[in-house]
């Protein structure tokens, strides 16, 4: 088992490309194709919902198939842990939450996957203290892409675990991704049709509690990513965790 | 009260039903689709929550109803009936108005049913469900939902250990109560994660990862969720073939066009209020079951 894991790596990434090809290629385009043809192009919401639905499904079924083990699990159920409870910490400071913060230390600490299951599971898990709705996929999803984002950068290089480095990709990725994404969530429910002007005019309601979002996870990325580093180190140490290499 | 008794069907009853309502509200534009989905959420979320649903209606539902119906027609300008043009020049369009209160219509539909779903689908069932689909998935979400509570309590144990070394958050200026707290939340991380480790050692020594394990709850599927499970398919069949005649067709743009009512139409109206009610009818039934037993004795 312990010898299957370590020579699977390569052959895991190309499956999940493989699968999110297939998606990206065939799938969401005939949901798309439907969409226009059998639903007269108005569902745009259901569409939408939908793709981002199935984006997730790649990251779900390889993390199945390959059977981890129960330290992995719980190491990344902490982890999602910590970020919905510290999302419920600060209950009272709209926007101001340190999920992403801590997403992305995942990522950059147990690497490219984990960070997305760490972001998905604290939106979809949170949403049982807040209440979930329409907008649970989009949440998930948008953390979970952060995290992953943030995993394959730190293995490319090309983000550092310096304070820096981490608090200038948290606040852009905040900013542009998280608020990218779920301010496109929301304009597909409000328009009937894709229009420019529609989508402008809800980025530009949502553009300051992005950028509070923002300024909120350069905070604690800057107060807590040296101490939360540090312990995931001294554990992966310790119990000589998931060192994928 | 009673409580309600749909909820103690079999979880696949449970999730087909949200599934399926959430699948139609989304999906339906016909208006009275709409007034039937909009009315059965209603019912049922009161049934479910009582006045705390009549006050989430009230104080969330009807402003959000108001302010997306207003949204729609101030930038969106197509269609073809103009009322008259705005200060900017814009056209304000009978169609983009209606639009706007059939979108609002949709959304609160299905904001109301979400409270309906969190009411009855707790987390057991949703494990139950997809365990056996998604076990490494499922377990990391039970799990986070037994942390979140657990590091709570945690929490109040370390800040009242530190309180008795005079390094809780309630003591010293403000700088020191700062960094006492960051100082508990510190202590906190590492428990958690030492924590983890033994459980998970724990789990494995126990035997996770086996095949054939057993849930928490165990939920048979008998003959009442066959009869209630028959039901619903056969509605959602009625809903299906009328949607792929054309009964429930609803153009907005760019002029206004809804399908004839025939009376095939009036059938899968029917479905639909049938399939939105049946909670609410199982609720009836079961209540009056109840008080003719009891009232025999």
């Amino acid at each position: 088992m312990q010898e299957e894991q370590l020579t699977k790596p390569n052959r895991r990434l190309s499956r999940r490309t493989l699968l999110s090809a297939i998606l990206i290629l065939v799938v969401i385009p005939a949901t798309i194709l439907m969409g226009i043809y059998l639903l007269n192009d108005r569902k745009y919401y259901f569409i939408s919902l939908l793709i981002i639905l199935y984006t997730m499904l790649p990251f779900a079924m390889v993390f199945e198939k390959r059977k981890p083990q129960a330290r992995e699990l719980i190491v990344i159920a902490v982890l999602a842990a910590i970020a919905v409870a510290g999302r419920s910490a600060f209950f009272m400071l709209p926007q101001f939450k340190p999920v992403v913060a801590i997403v992305i230390i995942a990522g950059v600490s147990f690497g490219a996957e984990a960070g997305f299951l760490v972001g998905a599971t604290a939106g979809f898990v949170s949403n049982f203290f807040f209440g979930q709705g329409p907008w649970t996929p989009w949440q998930m999803f948008s953390f979970g892409i952060i995290g992953f984002i943030a995993g394959i950068l730190f293995q490319k290089g090309l983000l550092r675990r310096r304070k820096l480095s981490l608090c200038v990709f948290g606040g852009l990725s905040t900013l542009v991704i998280y608020g990218g994404i779920i301010n496109l969530g929301s304009a597909t429910i409000f328009s009937p049709s894709f229009s420019w002007q529609s989508l402008l005019a809800v980025y530009a309601s949502g553009f300051w509690f992005d950028l509070v979002h923002a300024i909120a996870t350069v905070f604690f990325l800057f107060i807590i990513s040296k101490p939360m580093l540090e312990k995931l180190d001294r554990i992966k140490v310790k119990y000589g965790l998931i060192e994928r290499e | 009260m009673m409580k309600d008794s749909f909820s103690s069907f079999h979880p696949i009853v449970n999730f087909g039903y949200f599934a399926a309502m959430l699948l139609f509200g989304m999906l339906l534009m016909h208006p009275a689709l709409q007034v039937i989905a909009l009315l059965c959420a209603l019912t049922y979320s009161i049934l479910l929550n009582g006045r705390r649903a009549v006050k989430f209606n009230l104080l969330y539902m009807v402003p959000l109803f108001v302010v997306m119906a207003v949204m729609n027609p101030v930038f969106n300008h197509a269609g073809v009936t103009i009322l008259f043009y705005l200060k900017n020049g814009n056209p304000m369009t009978m169609e983009s108005i209606l639009y706007g209160v059939s979108a609002a219509c949709m959304f609160v539909t299905i904001l109301i049913w979400f409270s309906c779903y969190n009411a009855v689908m707790t987390s057991d069932k949703f494990i139950y469900l997809f365990g056996k689909i998604m076990p490494a998935l499922s377990l990391i979400f039970s799990m986070v939902l037994r942390f979140v509570p657990r590091y709570k309590e945690q929490i109040k144990r370390i800040s009242l250990a530190q309180r008795s070394i005079g390094r809780d958050i309630t003591q010293g200026n403000m700088l020191v109560r700062a960094r006492n707290g960051i100082t508990i939340l510190s202590i906190m991380t590492t428990w958690a994660l030492e924590n983890a480790i033994e459980t998970a050692d724990s789990m494995k020594s126990r035997g996770y990862g086996l095949p054939r394990r057993t849930s928490f709850s165990l939920y048979r599927f008998d003959s009442r969720d066959r009869l209630v499970a028959g039901t619903m398919l056969a509605l959602i069949a009625i809903m299906v073939i009328g949607e792929a005649s054309g009964r429930n067709d609803m153009r907005f743009f760019p002029s206004i066009k809804m399908a004839h009512t025939t009376p095939f139409s009036i059938i899968v109206f029917a479905a639909y209020l049938l399939l939105g009610m049946l909670p609410v009818i199982i609720h009836v039934v079961e209540a009056l079951k109840w008080k003719s037993i009891s009232s025999k004795t």
